[in-house]
């Protein structure tokens, strides 16, 4: 439900408005650290293959030169969340969800 | 006063409030846009910063913020000082401040780029600002969790129906967990086993425990008279003597026995009526260690495994619960009024002036931060900033999903407030539990009161328990986060996990759970009024008005500093003299009261010196700076 998700002019309806807040209260949580753990492994992936990007070149540029058709949808999005200035209250354990 | 009282006023404060007050804020002094691009926009990474529909949010919002803090807080104020002030304060308060804190927390990270407060305040105020503020969340931890394992271990020692449920809770988590990730269950069916099996077993916790009077009593139910049973054989190890003993001034431990019918409280093994000693018995120590090894689960294997599963389960116990208590809650005054008139006093008299060597509990500021979460909470405004400002599609969404989310919570508390304040006799979560079998009876019949009074223990376990277990998660990364570099063995988690759950043991043997709350609950308002103190001078630099802030900063700093005071001064006078670990936790417990204290003005000094620099600036400078 999260991705690709856009607001658009017309309203949603109430019975829509409805699901998207349980899910909101129930599944949102599980999607999320669900996305997290795939963008980490994404990420390890990643700076294995074009790590020479944000300099760390791992893999020759041979094999990177191989692969970049399939990486160039996901590139600028991994730049801005791997060299983002992070704080370690981040990270998905420090989700203290219910206080 | 009945229940329906409560439901006119709460709709009338928070419709006023929401639409004559906070939406004139957002549209005049922080003028959000639907046009700017938020920070979700701007730095879409596919997982922190993500786009999200307001509805999402607010359900997210919601519930990350509301769970154990606006149901203990307003039970145990209640409690202390009657319904009439508790109520003024939640009401008051969440109009006036607690959407203020939320709400604007999220703004200033959106026009922030999404940074957190924390490091907005590094920015803004002084970089020690952001150090002293994590030092604020390890202390917030450590006291909530000391917090909430002493009510739970008293309540499982003392109420022989609870155990079971919660037993199964853990049981259905691991199973859960399994069906959903390992064997790859469709959700619907597992949700309806898990979620009905728990149920089942929480509400079975009482079954038969009825004499021949109709009276409850837990040595007659096959389940409750095994854990009474069992209790009885862990307390033989010693002979059946306290392993310590400690009083507690505020008579709010679990493990004290409500008043009889003629107003004396009568002893038990637990408790000692003539000297008012609470026996820390084996049993309780057993039941302390049961949650301790529950939460210890929790935070060590992987989340999937097992918190997360427990939480799920716990989401729809507490749903359900919450949901027909409310329920019961409007038709009480059309279909049983006798249920729904208030049964406790509207004010409790408590001394304004401090008596030598007795508890102190002056109604300002100890309300103020006992009934934390449901008017105001800090831990809201990290949160906001770290999680939803970075998924906020518009700017506009804001108000809603912050502010929103927050007198929704508020809804919450009052909910706990009319529970409490409808059940007749008994204290702190008795009170509730009992409230909420009156509600619940309303809605499904007279003879379903036993049933919901065990379904009232088994939320509120529920929902505290959920919580701790996260809290020693958080802590023990915290912990190596801090402490690994100097000393690596904190680094591994089974060490760090201990570590924490010592630190907390330590605070519990006190056993004075009502002090360790309002520590907690100041630390909790301190930090409000830091993020408080953070939109201000961001306001300040901005050229805007800043008072709708201000003034609340103001308030709920100068009252989370007095309490910090008053629970030490408590603390001194009526744990220390005791002497023995109770004496040792007690000391700790102080320590942490003037740590707190001194950050506080330390932090309360640079946000003073900020909001001057930023006063003498001009305001076209100012603009050009931020451009």
């Amino acid at each position: 439900m999260k991705n690709g998700q856009t607001q658009s002019n017309n309203k949603p309806s109430r019975w829509q408005a409805l699901r998207e807040f349980l899910f909101g209260m129930i599944g949102m949580e599980f999607a999320e650290h669900a996305m997290e753990m795939r963008a980490s492994l994404e990420s390890l992936f990643m700076l294995g293959t074009v790590g020479d990007m944000i300099g760390v070149p791992v893999l020759p540029p041979y094999y990177s030169l191989r692969l970049l058709p399939y990486i160039v949808p996901h590139i600028t999005t991994w730049k801005r969340r791997v060299l983002r200035e992070r704080e370690f209250s981040d990270e998905h354990d420090y989700h203290l969800d219910g206080l | 006063m009945n229940t329906l009282w409560i439901v006119v006023l709460g709709t009338v404060f928070i419709y006023a409030a929401y639409n004559f007050y906070a939406k004139r804020i957002d549209r005049d002094i922080i003028k959000s846009d639907a046009k700017k691009a938020t920070p979700a926009k701007m730095y879409m990474d596919g997982v922190d910063f993500m786009p999200t529909s307001r509805n999402v949010l607010y359900g997210y919002h919601f519930k990350s913020i509301a769970a154990a803090g606006p149901i203990v807080g307003p039970i145990t104020a209640a409690n202390l000082w009657g319904w009439a002030p508790s109520l003024a304060w939640l009401l008051i308060g969440v109009s006036l401040i607690g959407w203020v804190s939320d709400y604007s927390a999220i703004m200033v990270a959106v026009r922030n780029d999404g940074n957190s407060l924390s490091a907005i305040s590094h920015k803004l105020i002084a970089p020690r600002t952001r150090t002293i503020l994590f030092s604020f969340i390890f202390f917030y931890l450590l006291l909530v969790a000391g917090a909430f394992m002493g009510i739970m271990s008293s309540l499982l020692a003392a109420r022989a129906d609870v155990p079971f449920g919660i037993i199964m809770l853990g049981i259905m988590g691991f199973l859960a967990g399994q069906m959903l990730y390992k064997w790859k269950m469709d959700l619907v069916l597992v949700t309806g086993i898990v979620v009905v099996v728990t149920l089942a077993a929480i509400m079975l916790g009482p079954l038969g425990a009825v004499n021949a009077e109709g009276k409850l009593d837990l040595t007659q139910g096959p389940i409750s008279s095994a854990v009474i049973g069992f209790n009885k054989a862990v307390d033989g190890i010693t002979g059946g003597k306290a392993v310590m003993t400690v009083t507690d001034p505020t008579i709010a431990d679990p493990r004290i026995p409500a008043p009889n019918a003629e107003g004396v409280r009568p002893s038990t093994p637990s408790y000692n009526a003539e000297t008012k000693e609470i026996n820390t018995l084996p049993s309780y120590l057993f039941w302390a260690l049961f949650l301790l090894g529950f939460s210890y689960l929790a935070a060590t294997l992987p989340i999937w495994r097992f918190a997360q599963p427990v939480n799920y389960i716990g989401f729809w116990i507490t749903l359900l619960t919450i949901g027909f208590s409310a329920l019961g809650a409007v038709l009480a005054p059309f279909i049983r009024p006798d249920i729904g008139a208030f049964a406790l006093e509207a004010v409790k008299a408590q001394s304004w002036l401090p008596e030598a060597g007795k508890a102190w509990q002056p109604l300002w500021p100890m309300l103020f931060v006992t009934i934390a979460c449901g008017s105001i909470s800090g831990w809201h405004a990290l949160i906001g900033s770290i999680g939803t400002a970075r998924q906020l599609e518009y700017e506009t969404d804001g108000l809603p999903v912050g502010g929103g989310a927050m007198f929704t919570e508020n809804t919450l508390a009052l909910l706990a407030l009319v529970a409490v304040s409808i059940a007749g006799a008994g204290g702190g979560a008795g009170r509730f539990a009992a409230g909420v079998g009156s509600l619940l009876s309303v809605v499904f019949g007279s003879s379903f009161q036993l049933f919901g009074t065990a379904l009232g223990f088994g939320a509120f376990m529920v929902i505290v328990l959920t919580v701790t277990q996260l809290i020693f998660r958080v802590m023990r990364v915290t912990l190596s986060e801090w402490v690994g570099e100097t000393m690596p063995v904190l680094k591994n988690m089974h060490v760090s996990t201990v570590t924490s759950m010592v630190l907390t043991m330590l605070l519990v043997l006190t056993g004075t759970w009502v002090y360790l709350w309002q520590l907690f609950g100041a630390a909790n308002q301190l930090m409000a009024a830091l993020s408080l103190l953070i939109v201000t001078v961001w306001l300040k630099e901005q050229k805007k008005n800043p008072s709708y802030a201000l003034w609340p900063t103001l308030f709920m700093y100068i009252t989370t500093l007095a309490a910090t005071l008053v629970t030490a001064r408590n603390l001194f006078v009526t744990i220390v003299p005791q002497g023995g670990s109770a004496a040792v936790g007690a000391w700790a417990m102080i320590i942490i009261s003037l740590l707190l204290f001194v950050t506080a003005l330390v932090i309360g000094w640079d946000g003073y010196q900020a909001y001057q620099r930023y006063s003498k600036v001009p305001a076209k400078k100012a603009a050009a700076a931020t451009d």
